[in-house]
């Protein structure tokens, strides 16, 4: 089993505080696997990416977790990433003076000796980071500035795709990549994340909108409702939801009388 | 040395020099005043025993030579153990540098009235560099003259005592960057004080770095007089010592000048840093920020006393100041006061003291990149003060200052919390 999927979630519950958010959700991706995750808002799918990512606060209840093999669930915030999870914030922090290249680089050299290599030369970063900046349609100029400081909402999650593509990770979790982004910001972050695209690594995408997944195209959509996962389909799903939007679940939950207990509970 | 003060006031004065009368006057103030005790408000937290105490070593100049900074070229005036060692030749037009002992009676006038224009007299051991200096250089940028080239005025001192004193005066139009840099960790006692006076619309980038450490006693200010339109920039840099102490007086004599003062300070083993600083808006319409941020480690002390002044008519001023600290030990300390006094109706003004907390969503984004909690903590502490570093205009020197705090910072990466 362990083999076969890259990252597998099994009966996963998790709570911020007091309130559970996830519910026992269950999500099995295979290397080079695009899914996408949809759903209402307060459904539980940023909390997904933080608790894949190890964010304090947030607890795991139970279930489990493997990427590659490994229980993420025991590793560390910075061991996870070196394990090769990268998530994507919606909402990158500004961190003013500690400069992005300098940041970058002690990410990279992160990445590096936790695979036994050698940190890179500040010559090589500069040049690999460059290309990076390049590719998402960022000024080198850039680089020298802090973390995401002054940074326009476009410009942030451009930011986040060029981290993508210097630490070439095996997972990837977008989360909401795409809001707030014109067309064009949205290309150039969907043709990042299609460049990585290479048959091994894999990608979760979520997003509240189908115009995403028109440039990346999902193997896989979830809808992710009151914490776990309650419909899975192709590609097709989005279309569905964007059509139909959610108030089948309402419907579907007054079907189910536990459903509606907890419903009134809340 | 018991009671410096007597003794300071019992040498009398040199009544040859150009600066006899007003040496004269201070010394006149300075016999009505009194050596500050723990319970004298503005050396509250300064044990001025630790200056009574000192053995100084013995000075000596031989084979100090001047480093510069990386890529930037500056002219030069260095001070060892409080002598001149040259003048730079070929000045730009329009620039003079005379030293203070031998200013031409062309100069005098404007130079006296240039002394203590923008230093107030409760500055008690201003007073006595009145009295005392010998060392120093008067500054003339005549009207419209922007000179290009920062002058260095480098102070190196390995014993002794020394005084000096600073007279600058930019006229209307002119712009110049000056940077006061003071290097030294042998027992020692320097006074040092600078005066400016910022013409209608002249614009000063102004540098000191307070670098002396160890058992190197440096008492001074720099004190700044601003006329209409006139602008300044200026951003302090202090290291610790046994005692180190800085006053910063800033007089907006005339309306729409403009202020940002960025200040910062590192302090390691027991050392002691205090800076004063007095913002007196005078006229209409000005503008004054001012960032004061300080990491404190091992058993250091920090003590910054901020007073914003705002004068009955300063209508339409603009003022904020705060102050930020982090600490890294328990047993590290600092005393922030933040003053403000307002008597004008229609102003704006912000104050703020904090113990800053470590940002814990910028920790965990820099470690879910897969950077360590104890090398995220490091970079997010340095980042702190590299935030105000960031702002200076002049590259080289932003970068050569980034070199030298990151060393300092080097023996105080074990105390960063959680580390």
């Amino acid at each position: 089993m362990s083999n076969e999927y890259l990252l597998s979630v099994t009966g996963l519950k998790a709570r911020v505080e007091e309130k559970t958010i996830l519910k026992g959700l269950d999500l099995n991706i295979k290397p080079g696997e695009v899914h996408a995750i949809m759903g209402p808002n307060g459904a539980g799918k940023s909390t997904l990416g933080y608790v894949l990512s190890g964010r304090d606060g947030y607890q795991v209840e139970s279930g489990e977790v493997t990427l590659d093999g490994q229980n993420l669930l025991e590793l560390a915030i910075e061991e996870r990433a070196r394990a090769g999870l990268f998530l994507a914030f919606q909402y990158p922090v500004e961190i003013p003076g500690v400069s992005n290249l300098e940041f970058l680089k002690a990410a990279v050299d992160a990445h590096r000796q936790a695979q036994g290599q050698e940190p890179v030369s500040a010559k090589d970063f500069l040049k690999q980071a460059r290309e990076a900046c390049k590719q998402v349609n960022l000024p080198a100029e850039f680089l020298k500035r802090g973390v995401n400081e002054g940074f326009s909402g476009g410009e942030k999650k451009r930011n986040e795709i060029m981290q993508m593509l210097l630490l070439q990770p095996k997972l990837c979790i977008l989360d909401e990549s795409d809001s707030g982004l014109d067309i064009d910001a949205l290309k150039v972050v969907a043709d990042g994340v299609n460049s990585m695209r290479d048959g091994q690594r894999a990608f979760i995408v979520v997003t509240h909108y189908q115009r995403l997944l028109d440039y990346i195209k999902p193997d896989y959509v979830h809808v992710l409702a009151d914490g776990a996962i309650v419909k899975s389909g192709d590609a097709s799903l989005a279309l569905e939801l964007e059509d139909q939007g959610y108030a089948w679940l309402a419907e579907r939950r007054a079907q189910d009388p536990v459903e509606m207990h907890h419903e009134v509970n809340q | 040395m018991t009671n410096w003060l007597t003794e300071t006031v019992s040498r009398g004065i040199d009544a040859s020099d150009w600066l006899a009368e007003n040496r004269r006057q201070s010394l006149l103030k300075l016999q009505d005043r009194t050596w500050p005790t723990r319970k004298t408000e503005a050396w509250r937290y300064v044990p001025l025993g630790t200056l009574e105490r000192l053995q100084p070593a013995v000075a000596s100049s031989a084979g100090y030579s001047a480093e510069a900074i990386p890529d930037l070229t500056t002219l030069d005036l260095v001070f060892v153990n409080g002598e001149l060692l040259s003048l730079p030749d070929n000045l730009p037009a329009g620039v003079t540098i005379e030293p203070l002992a031998e200013v031409s009676s062309r100069q005098q006038a404007w130079a006296e009235s240039v002394f203590n224009a923008a230093k107030p007299d409760r500055h008690l051991f201003g007073l006595a560099n009145d009295v005392l200096a010998k060392a120093g250089v008067v500054i003339a940028v005549a009207e419209g003259v922007q000179l290009a080239e920062p002058i260095r005025l480098l102070h190196w001192q390995n014993g002794g005592e020394a005084h000096s004193r600073h007279l600058v005066q930019l006229a209307d139009g002119s712009s110049a960057t000056v940077i006061e840099q003071h290097l030294g960790d042998a027992a020692s006692f320097n006074t040092s004080f600078a005066e400016y006076l910022i013409g209608a619309r002249a614009e000063l980038q102004h540098y000191r770095f307070a670098l002396q450490t160890g058992a190197a006693i440096n008492i001074g200010g720099c004190h700044f007089n601003l006329a209409d339109h006139s602008q300044l920039r200026s951003t302090l840099v202090g290291f610790g010592s046994d005692l180190a102490r800085l006053d910063v007086d800033i007089n907006h004599t005339g309306e729409h000048a403009e202020v940002l003062q960025n200040a910062i300070y590192l302090l390691a083993g027991k050392e002691l840093f205090d800076l004063h600083t007095n913002v007196e808006h005078m006229r209409p319409n000005g503008i004054t920020e001012q960032n004061v941020r300080g990491i404190v480690g091992d058993h250091g002390k920090a003590v910054f006393n901020g007073r914003i002044h705002i004068h009955r008519y300063a209508q339409k001023t603009l003022a904020e100041l705060n102050n930020r600290n982090l600490l890294l030990t328990r047993t590290a300390e600092v005393n922030t006061k933040p003053e403000l006094e307002i008597y004008a109706d229609d102003v704006r003004c912000a104050h703020g003291a904090t113990v800053a907390e470590m940002d814990d969503k910028a920790l965990y984004y820099l470690q879910s990149r897969g950077v360590s909690e104890v090398d995220a903590r490091i970079m997010l502490n340095f980042g702190f003060i590299n935030e105000l570093i960031e702002q200076i205009e002049l590259e080289p020197l932003a970068a050569w200052l980034q070199a030298v705090l990151k060393d300092r910072f080097a023996s105080l990466r074990q105390q960063v919390q959680g580390v």
